[in-house]
C-alpha cells in the first residue's frame, strides 16, 4: 500500500516537473513583466511616487496607457522616448474597447515640472510616472495602468504568432527608416517598401510598418492608424494560441515589455480580450483641425515639429470616450 | 542490492514520465498558422491550366493538382506577370532595391530587365509591378521618385521603356501627387495605347472617407503625363486591377474603407468608363486578382472564410450568371502564398 502510494507521489510529483519546466519561461517572465512599481526613469525628474488611480470593482472600466518605444542603443534603458501613447479603455460591462492615439510630436508641459517638450519625451524624463502624469494633467483622463512595449518584442511576438494579416492602405515608402534593430549603429538607415492592399508579414515588417513615417503626409498620424489596425491584427492571430504557446510568447517578451498589473489582472482582462470583435473596438485617432494647429510648426513652439494642441477640442473628444462618471 | 536496482528504475521511468509530459505540452502548441510549401500539398480543385504562385521568394507552378517549384536562381522572387511568348515577368528583390527579369517558364533567366541597385544608397530603387503592353513592345512598371528637395518624400511612379532596350530613359506615365502620398502602382497597359493603374491618396475632406484616410483609386490615362480619370471612388478604396482576357471587365479589391476586411468586385468597362462595382467575393481579405484563360472566373488570393488571421491561400471563383451565383471556392490549403502577387494563370 505505503509503496503504492510512494509511486503514484512520485509519478506525480516527475509530472508536476514537467509541467513546471514547461511553463519556467513564461513563470519567469510573468513576473519580470508585471506588478513593476510606477516610477520614474533615469531621465532628468524620475518619479517615486505611484500616480495611477485604484481600481475599486471587477465591472469598473479601466484605462491602461500603453507606451510603445525604440529600445535600442540611441538611449539608456529606461529613458527612451515613446513613440507610441495609446490610451485603452477597457470596458468590462459593455465588454467595449477605446483605443485613442495621443500623437508623439504633441507639445505638451511635461508632469509638473512646468517645463514644456513633446509628449514623448515624458517616459525618457521620468518613467512611466511622468508620462502618466503628463497625459493625465493633459488630457484629464484617470489612468489605472500602464504597458510598456520595446518594439523589438513586438517583432518577436509576431514571429512567434507566424506573422499577422494587414491591409496596407496605400504604398508606404521610406529611405531614411532607423536601422537600429541590428547592426552596430543605431542610427544607420534602411529603405523601405511596404506594398498596398492585404497581406501576411512577419515580425520585420509588421515593424516597418506601424513605425515609418516618413512617407506619409500625416506623418505620425498616419504612423498612430496603423498601430492601432496592427494592434487589432495582433490579436486576431492571437485567438489561436493556446496555453502551450505561452512560454514562447513569454520568453520572446523577455525584456521588452513591462506593467504595472499583476499577473492576476492580466489573466482576468484575457477572457474579456478573446472574445472581442472587431465591431466591440473603437479606435480614435486626432487629425489635423481642429485638435491640433493648421500644421507642424516647422520652428515649433519651442521645439521643432511640435504640434500645438487645441485642448479645448481636444477635451471635448476624451470626455466623450472617457467618460468620468 | 535486491532492492536497489528496482528503485533505480522506478526513478529512471519517473524522470522519463516528467521529460514526456514535457514534450508532451510541446506538441500542444497551436500549428494552425504554420504553413507548408506547395510541393508538400496537392491542390482541392483542379482547375485546367497553368498557374504560377509566389510563396516565400520562390515560385511554383501548379498543373493538374501538382506544384512545382522553378528552378530560378535563389533570389527572393515576387509578383509574377505573364510576359511574351510564355515567359514570365519575375521582380527579385533585396533589402535596398528590386529588379525585373525574364523568366521561362521553368525558371530559368531570359534576361535581366530592369537592374535597380547602385553603390550610392539613394541610387537605389525600387521596381515593381511589370507588366507587358499588349502588342509586347513596352514594359511597364512601377518605380518610386524621390523628392529632390525632400528625402522623406519618396512616392511610387508608373514608368515605361521599350520592351527591346530596356535600359533606355523612362517615360513617366503618371507622375504621382509627388507629396507623401504613397504615389501610383499596378498599372494594366491598354490595347488602344492607354493605362490603368491604381493612384493612392489621402483625403483631405473632413467628410467620407474621413480627413487622414488613405485610399486607392483606379485611375485612366490615355498618354504619359495626362491628367488621369479617375473611375473609382475614394469611398470605395480599390486597387488591384486585373483586366479580362477579352478586355470588357475588370476585377478589383476594395475596402470600402474598412482597414479591417476588403472585397473583390467586378466591373465592366467600355474602354472609357467603369460600370457599377459588383461583389463576387467578400471577406475576410481577398486580394490580387487574376481571370482564367477564358474570362469566365477568376482566381485570388484569400485567407480561410472562418479565421481572418489565417495564411492566404488560392481562392477561385466562377462569373455569376443569370440562373446561378458565383460561389468561391477553395483551392489550396496549407500554404502561405504571397498576397501582393497576383497568380499567372496560362491556357
Amino acid at each position: 500500500m505505503l509503496v503504492a502510494a510512494l509511486l503514484v507521489f512520485g509519478f506525480g510529483l516527475s509530472g508536476v516537473g514537467g509541467v513546471v519546466a514547461y511553463f519556467l519561461p513564461a513563470i519567469t517572465a510573468a513576473l519580470n513583466i508585471t506588478g513593476h512599481a510606477t516610477q520614474g526613469g533615469t531621465g532628468k525628474h524620475p518619479v517615486a511616487t505611484p500616480s495611477t488611480s485604484p481600481v475599486t470593482s471587477s465591472s469598473q472600466p479601466i484605462t491602461v496607457l500603453l507606451l510603445g518605444s525604440d529600445n535600442d542603443t540611441k538611449f539608456e534603458a529606461d529613458a527612451v522616448l515613446t513613440q507610441t501613447m495609446i490610451l485603452v479603455r477597457i470596458n468590462p460591462q459593455t465588454k467595449s474597447v477605446v483605443m485613442f492615439s495621443i500623437p508623439r510630436d504633441l507639445w505638451v508641459e511635461i508632469g509638473d515640472t512646468q517645463s514644456y517638450a513633446k509628449i514623448d519625451a515624458a517616459y525618457s524624463d521620468g518613467g512611466a510616472a511622468e508620462a502618466i502624469t503628463t497625459v493625465q494633467n493633459n488630457f484629464h483622463v484617470a489612468i489605472n495602468y500602464w504597458v510598456w512595449i520595446g518594439l523589438g518584442g513586438l517583432v518577436h511576438v509576431v514571429n512567434d504568432l507566424h506573422g499577422v494579416n494587414i491591409v496596407a492602405q496605400m504604398p508606404i515608402l521610406d529611405d531614411e527608416y532607423p536601422y537600429d534593430l541590428s547592426g552596430n549603429n543605431p542610427y544607420e538607415q534602411a529603405r523601405v517598401a511596404i506594398l498596398p492592399g492585404p497581406q501576411r508579414v512577419a515580425g520585420v515588417a509588421a515593424l516597418e510598418y506601424v513605425r515609418s513615417r516618413h512617407g506619409d503626409v500625416l506623418s505620425d498620424i498616419a504612423r498612430s492608424q496603423k498601430q492601432q489596425q496592427l494592434l487589432l491584427d495582433i490579436k486576431a492571430s492571437a485567438n489561436d494560441v493556446g496555453l502551450a504557446d505561452v512560454p514562447n510568447i513569454a520568453s520572446s517578451l523577455g525584456d521588452s515589455m513591462k506593467t504595472d498589473m499583476s499577473v492576476t489582472q492580466v489573466t482576468s482582462l484575457l477572457p474579456l480580450a478573446k472574445a472581442l470583435g472587431n465591431g466591440d473596438v473603437h479606435q480614435v485617432v486626432m487629425v489635423g483641425e481642429p485638435y491640433f494647429g493648421s500644421d507642424y510648426y516647422p520652428e515649433g513652439v519651442g521645439g521643432p515639429d511640435a504640434l500645438q494642441p487645441n485642448w479645448s477640442a481636444i477635451h471635448g473628444l476624451v470626455a466623450q470616450y472617457f467618460p468620468t462618471a | 542490492m535486491r532492492r536497489v536496482i528496482p528503485t533505480v528504475a522506478v526513478m529512471a521511468l519517473m524522470a522519463v514520465f516528467g521529460f514526456a509530459i514535457y514534450s508532451m505540452l510541446g506538441t500542444l502548441k497551436s500549428n494552425r498558422h504554420n504553413s507548408q510549401k506547395p510541393t508538400q500539398t496537392k491542390a482541392l480543385i483542379d482547375l485546367p491550366g497553368t498557374i504560377y504562385v509566389v510563396q516565400d521568394g520562390s515560385i511554383y507552378s501548379l498543373t493538374n493538382l501538382t506544384f512545382t517549384e522553378l528552378k530560378a536562381p535563389s533570389y527572393d522572387w515576387v509578383q509574377v506577370a505573364p510576359g511574351p511568348d510564355g515567359d514570365i515577368l519575375a521582380v527579385a528583390y533585396s533589402s535596398m532595391y528590386s529588379n525585373v527579369y525574364l523568366l521561362s517558364p521553368q525558371g530559368q533567366i531570359v534576361r535581366q530587365l530592369l537592374s535597380e541597385s547602385s553603390t550610392q544608397y539613394f541610387n537605389n530603387h525600387w521596381a515593381y509591378y511589370p507588366r507587358v503592353s499588349p502588342n509586347g513592345s513596352t514594359l511597364f512598371y512601377a518605380s518610386d521618385w524621390v523628392d529632390p528637395d525632400s528625402a522623406y518624400n519618396v512616392d511610387f511612379q508608373i514608368q515605361a521603356v521599350p520592351f527591346s532596350n530596356t535600359a533606355t530613359y523612362p517615360v513617366i506615365w503618371s507622375e504621382s501627387g509627388l507629396y507623401y502620398q504613397g504615389g501610383d502602382v499596378e498599372p494594366i497597359p491598354l490595347a488602344n495605347g492607354a493605362l490603368i493603374y491604381t493612384k493612392y491618396d489621402i483625403s483631405d475632406q473632413p467628410n467620407t472617407p474621413q480627413q487622414g484616410d488613405t485610399y486607392g483609386q483606379l485611375a485612366y490615362v490615355s498618354t504619359p503625363g495626362a491628367v488621369p480619370t479617375l473611375l473609382t471612388t475614394p469611398a470605395e478604396d480599390c486597387g488591384e486591377p486585373a483586366l479580362s482576357p477579352n478586355g470588357t471587365e475588370i476585377a478589383m479589391v476594395c475596402t470600402q474603407n474598412t482597414a479591417q476586411t476588403t472585397t473583390l468586385d467586378v466591373a465592366s468597362w467600355n474602354g472609357t468608363s467603369l460600370g457599377t462595382l459588383v461583389p463576387i467575393a467578400s471577406g475576410p481579405l481577398p486580394a490580387s486578382p487574376t481571370w482564367s484563360p477564358n474570362g469566365k472566373s477568376v482566381l485570388y488570393l484569400n485567407t480561410l472564410l472562418t479565421d481572418k488571421s489565417s495564411p492566404f491561400q488560392l481562392w477561385w471563383v466562377p462569373k455569376a450568371t443569370s440562373k446561378k451565383p458565383g460561389t468561391p471556392e477553395q483551392v489550396t490549403a496549407g500554404v502561405n502564398f504571397t498576397a501582393t502577387s497576383a497568380p499567372i494563370w496560362t491556357a
